[in-house]
């Protein structure tokens, strides 16, 4: 039996374009612009001046928040000053400008041996580690949660069509994974590890399999159907807890992290190396060569778009998943430490976005990974009715798009959830 | 290069409103084919003018009111068909015409077009046909005679008058009382088509293969029209003294299974919920079989589903909870809690 959750959709994965590709490593250009903020809290303070030379892995932005994460430069050379940037979602950020001297000369935390608890959440604060399939949640406020937490789960799913960066992860890294998994039990003090695999990976599955040493930890092979790497819907798939609504895992005594975090988690433990790289997959029709890229933070995607090169003809650039990520209005950003996809779509591929009226044939509903009515949550905020709308609970939406997936009328069901949380808290409802 | 922003997701199903109602006139042409073997060419001329001015209604009612043409998601076609079908063989022409803009115009687009009217557009106008029309409504023909030619048969519905012939279904009402089947209930005849009734009703495999295909395309919930057979076959073991024996015979005579398949499984009419489905599949079960026993008419399908159309509103105030669900903390408590802090 596999592992699932109910509801969801079954999207084409389309991970025949890269997940053959192993990793390469994308060359870093002459600047690198290093946003302040990477993760989902407040931005960090530079503590460095322009004219100072840093190295890779020196510190540059301070976290001063609950949850907020230590930025590090990329590379190695000479801070030129700050810039405002756009970020993926189109919001003013500020950003370090470093010349890159070309050398990488490396600065790092000194490795540890044997590393108790304590001692594994002060570096992952240090190392700015933080959720790194997209989220990017600081992965230390998860470590110190105050619940006892009996299972860490590993999320190797991967359920996002196109993304094929954890799967090739597990292929090439499993030894350092399940030593990165053996850390992050220690920090949690948890009774079990769960790492859980999509069944359309079955060489992962394979791989991580054997490297199972601990006896407390399996793998768990799981239906393939998204959004089974989501929070919730992956904790009930593998131990049938519901994490109460409005809740956070810890309370069901649960920690998911994803394959990219674990491994960055063992580098700065094992290698002492903060988060300042990761790997992403480009792919997408646009793209001539799809492939998993190693890149440095802080390279701007135009870079990465002119190395690898791209077919006319696309209409659409995704920074993340197609379900869940953002839709680019230019390549100005820059890699950041949640960025986990470039897709450059063509017409084919992507999603009419003219709506036209709902048929009122309630697939949204029945696809719903949260059993919310997306229809009506639609319907009634598009007239202003907020207080009804409020009773179709959007407030619980994970956003995950498989509503508007399935909607023939393809009305853009995800936005209006989004409209309905904003207006609602916006206006004390 | 200019990039298309909009929000996620990025991708999407294939499926659209339109080849949505493609699938539905596909999964119509099963029983409207049947019904051309069975009662001729005139038959096909009558689901045609209904299905031509459902369109033309629609085109109408955009020209009037100014607004973009809405007939390109072909739902207009969809409902002249079910019409169309719920017909008798050999009514006049200005019948399917007349219901055709019923339906579209008054049922339909004055109530907000696709997806909003709240009651089902077809049921609403053969309802409102059997009441105008009550004679042309109820005079049925007998399947066609072969044996005189193939094409003379098929083309004779143009010239010749029928005569009003008795349905199976006035057969089983009329046999209520004593609970005996007449002979002339035959399940293989009901199951072909062999049969006087509507031009779409009466060959149960036909509907029952338009069921299969819409079930394989998932275009329609099984959840309404398998509820609503099951509960009217529960009624008719209920009501009729007959019991068990008329099961069969309810489900296969008249517009029922029809009813099931095309009309109790329309979107815009049905309810949100899973469990509000079948509260109202159910529900029109039970009203058919209920009006088939007790009512002046033979038939109930079409009434009882409109019946049924008009308590979704109030089934769907039942919003499902959450996942992960908890209750709210009680307010006493919250209240104290907020002093405290």
């Amino acid at each position: 039996m596999k592992y699932t959750f109910r509801r969801g959709i079954h999207p084409e994965d389309n991970k025949k374009l890269s997940e053959s590709c192993p990793f390469e490593e994308m060359p870093t250009g002459s600047k690198v612009y290093i946003p302040l903020s990477q993760h989902i809290g407040a931005p960090c303070t530079a503590c460095v001046e322009p004219g100072a030379m840093v190295k890779a892995g020196t510190l540059i932005g301070l976290s001063n928040g609950y949850v907020s994460a230590n930025v590090h430069s990329s590379v190695s050379g000479k801070v030129l000053g700050f810039e405002m940037r756009e970020n993926a979602q189109g919001r003013k950020l500020r950003h370090i400008v470093i010349e890159n001297d070309g050398l990488y000369e490396e600065e790092n935390l000194p490795p540890l041996e044997n590393p108790t608890k304590e001692q594994i959440i002060l570096r992952c604060k240090e190392a700015g580690i933080v959720g790194m399939g997209g989220a990017t949640f600081p992965t230390h406020v998860k470590l110190e949660a105050k619940n006892k937490i009996n299972i860490f789960i590993v999320n190797g799913s991967e359920c996002e069509p196109y993304i094929t960066t954890d799967y090739r992860m597990m292929l090439n890294f499993p030894k350092e994974i399940m030593e990165g998994i053996g850390y992050i039990k220690t920090a949690l003090q948890a009774n079990e590890v769960a790492i859980g695999i999509e069944a359309n990976k079955p060489d992962a599955i394979a791989a991580m399999t054997k490297e199972l040493t601990d006896p407390d930890t399996h793998v768990y092979e799981l239906k393939t159907k998204y959004p089974q790497g989501g929070e919730k819907q992956l904790i009930y798939a593998i131990t049938k807890m519901k994490v109460p609504d409005g809740g956070l895992p810890s309370e069901v005594g649960a920690v998911v992290l994803n394959i990219s975090t674990v491994y960055a988690l063992w580098q700065a433990v094992k290698l002492g190396k903060p988060c300042y790289s990761r790997y992403m997959t480009v792919s997408g029709e646009g793209i001539k060569r799809p492939c998993n890229l190693h890149v440095r933070i802080g390279v701007p995607l135009s870079e990465i778009t002119e190395y690898l090169g791209v077919n006319e003809g696309y209409v659409k650039a995704v920074f993340g998943g197609p379900m869940m990520g953002f839709s680019l209005a230019s390549f100005k950003p820059v890699t950041s430490k949640g960025s986990s996809a470039l897709l450059l779509l063509s017409k084919k591929e992507i999603r009419p976005i003219e709506p036209t009226p709902c048929i009122n044939c309630g697939r949204c509903a029945s696809v719903c990974p949260m059993n919310l009515m997306p229809m009506m949550t639609d319907r009634l905020i598009l007239k202003d009715m907020i207080a009804e709308a409020k009773k179709f609970n959007p407030m619980s939406c994970i956003e995950c798009g498989c509503c508007a997936y399935v909607c023939p009328a393809k009305r853009p069901l995800v936005q209006s959830q989004r409209l309905a949380k904003k207006l609602i808290r916006e206006r004390k409802i | 290069m200019k990039l298309l922003v909009s929000s996620s997701p990025h991708i999407g199903t294939k499926l659209t409103t339109q080849k949505i109602m493609i699938h539905m006139i596909i999964a119509l042409s099963f029983p409207l084919v049947a019904g051309v073997v069975i009662f001729g060419l005139y038959a096909l001329t009558v689901v045609f003018v209904a299905a031509a001015s459902a369109v033309l209604a629609e085109m109408l009612y955009n020209k009037l009111t100014k607004t973009p043409f809405t007939i390109k998601d072909c739902s207009a076609v969809v409902t002249g068909m079910i019409l169309g079908l719920n017909l008798p063989p050999n009514v006049p022409l200005y019948v399917p015409v007349v219901g055709s803009v019923f339906a579209i115009m008054l049922v339909k687009m004055l109530f907000g077009g696709i997806g909003k009217n709240f009651a089902n557009p077809a049921a609403t106008a053969r309802v409102f046909l059997l009441l105008s029309w009550t004679g042309v409504m109820r005079s049925y023909m007998q399947p066609l005679d072969y044996s005189q030619g193939v094409w003379k048969a098929l083309v004779s519905g143009f010239t010749k008058q029928y005569i009003t012939s008795a349905t199976p279904l006035a057969d089983i009402k009329s046999s209520a009382v004593t609970g005996v089947l007449p002979d002339s209930i035959r399940l293989l005849d009901l199951f072909l088509g062999r049969t006087g009734g509507s031009i779409g009703e009466v060959c149960a495999i036909a509907i029952l293969l338009g069921f299969i295909y819409l079930l394989i395309f998932r275009i329609i919930d099984w959840k309404l029209p398998v509820s609503y057979l099951a509960a009217s076959a529960l009624s008719a073991l209920v009501l009729y003294r007959g019991g068990w024996t008329y099961i069969l015979p309810t489900l296969l005579s008249g517009g029922l299974l029809f009813g099931a398949v095309y009309m109790v499984t329309d979107y815009s009419t049905s309810p949100n919920t899973a469990a509000g489905k079948v509260i109202f599949a159910a529900g029109a079960g039970i009203l058919t079989v209920l009006f088939r026993r007790f009512s002046g008419f033979d038939e109930g399908a079409s009434i009882a589903i409109l019946l049924m159309n008009l308590i979704v509103p109030l089934l769907d105030k039942w919003i499902p909870k959450p996942f992960g669900y908890r209750k709210p903390v009680k307010p006493e408590k919250t209240a104290k809690e907020a002093k405290n802090g």
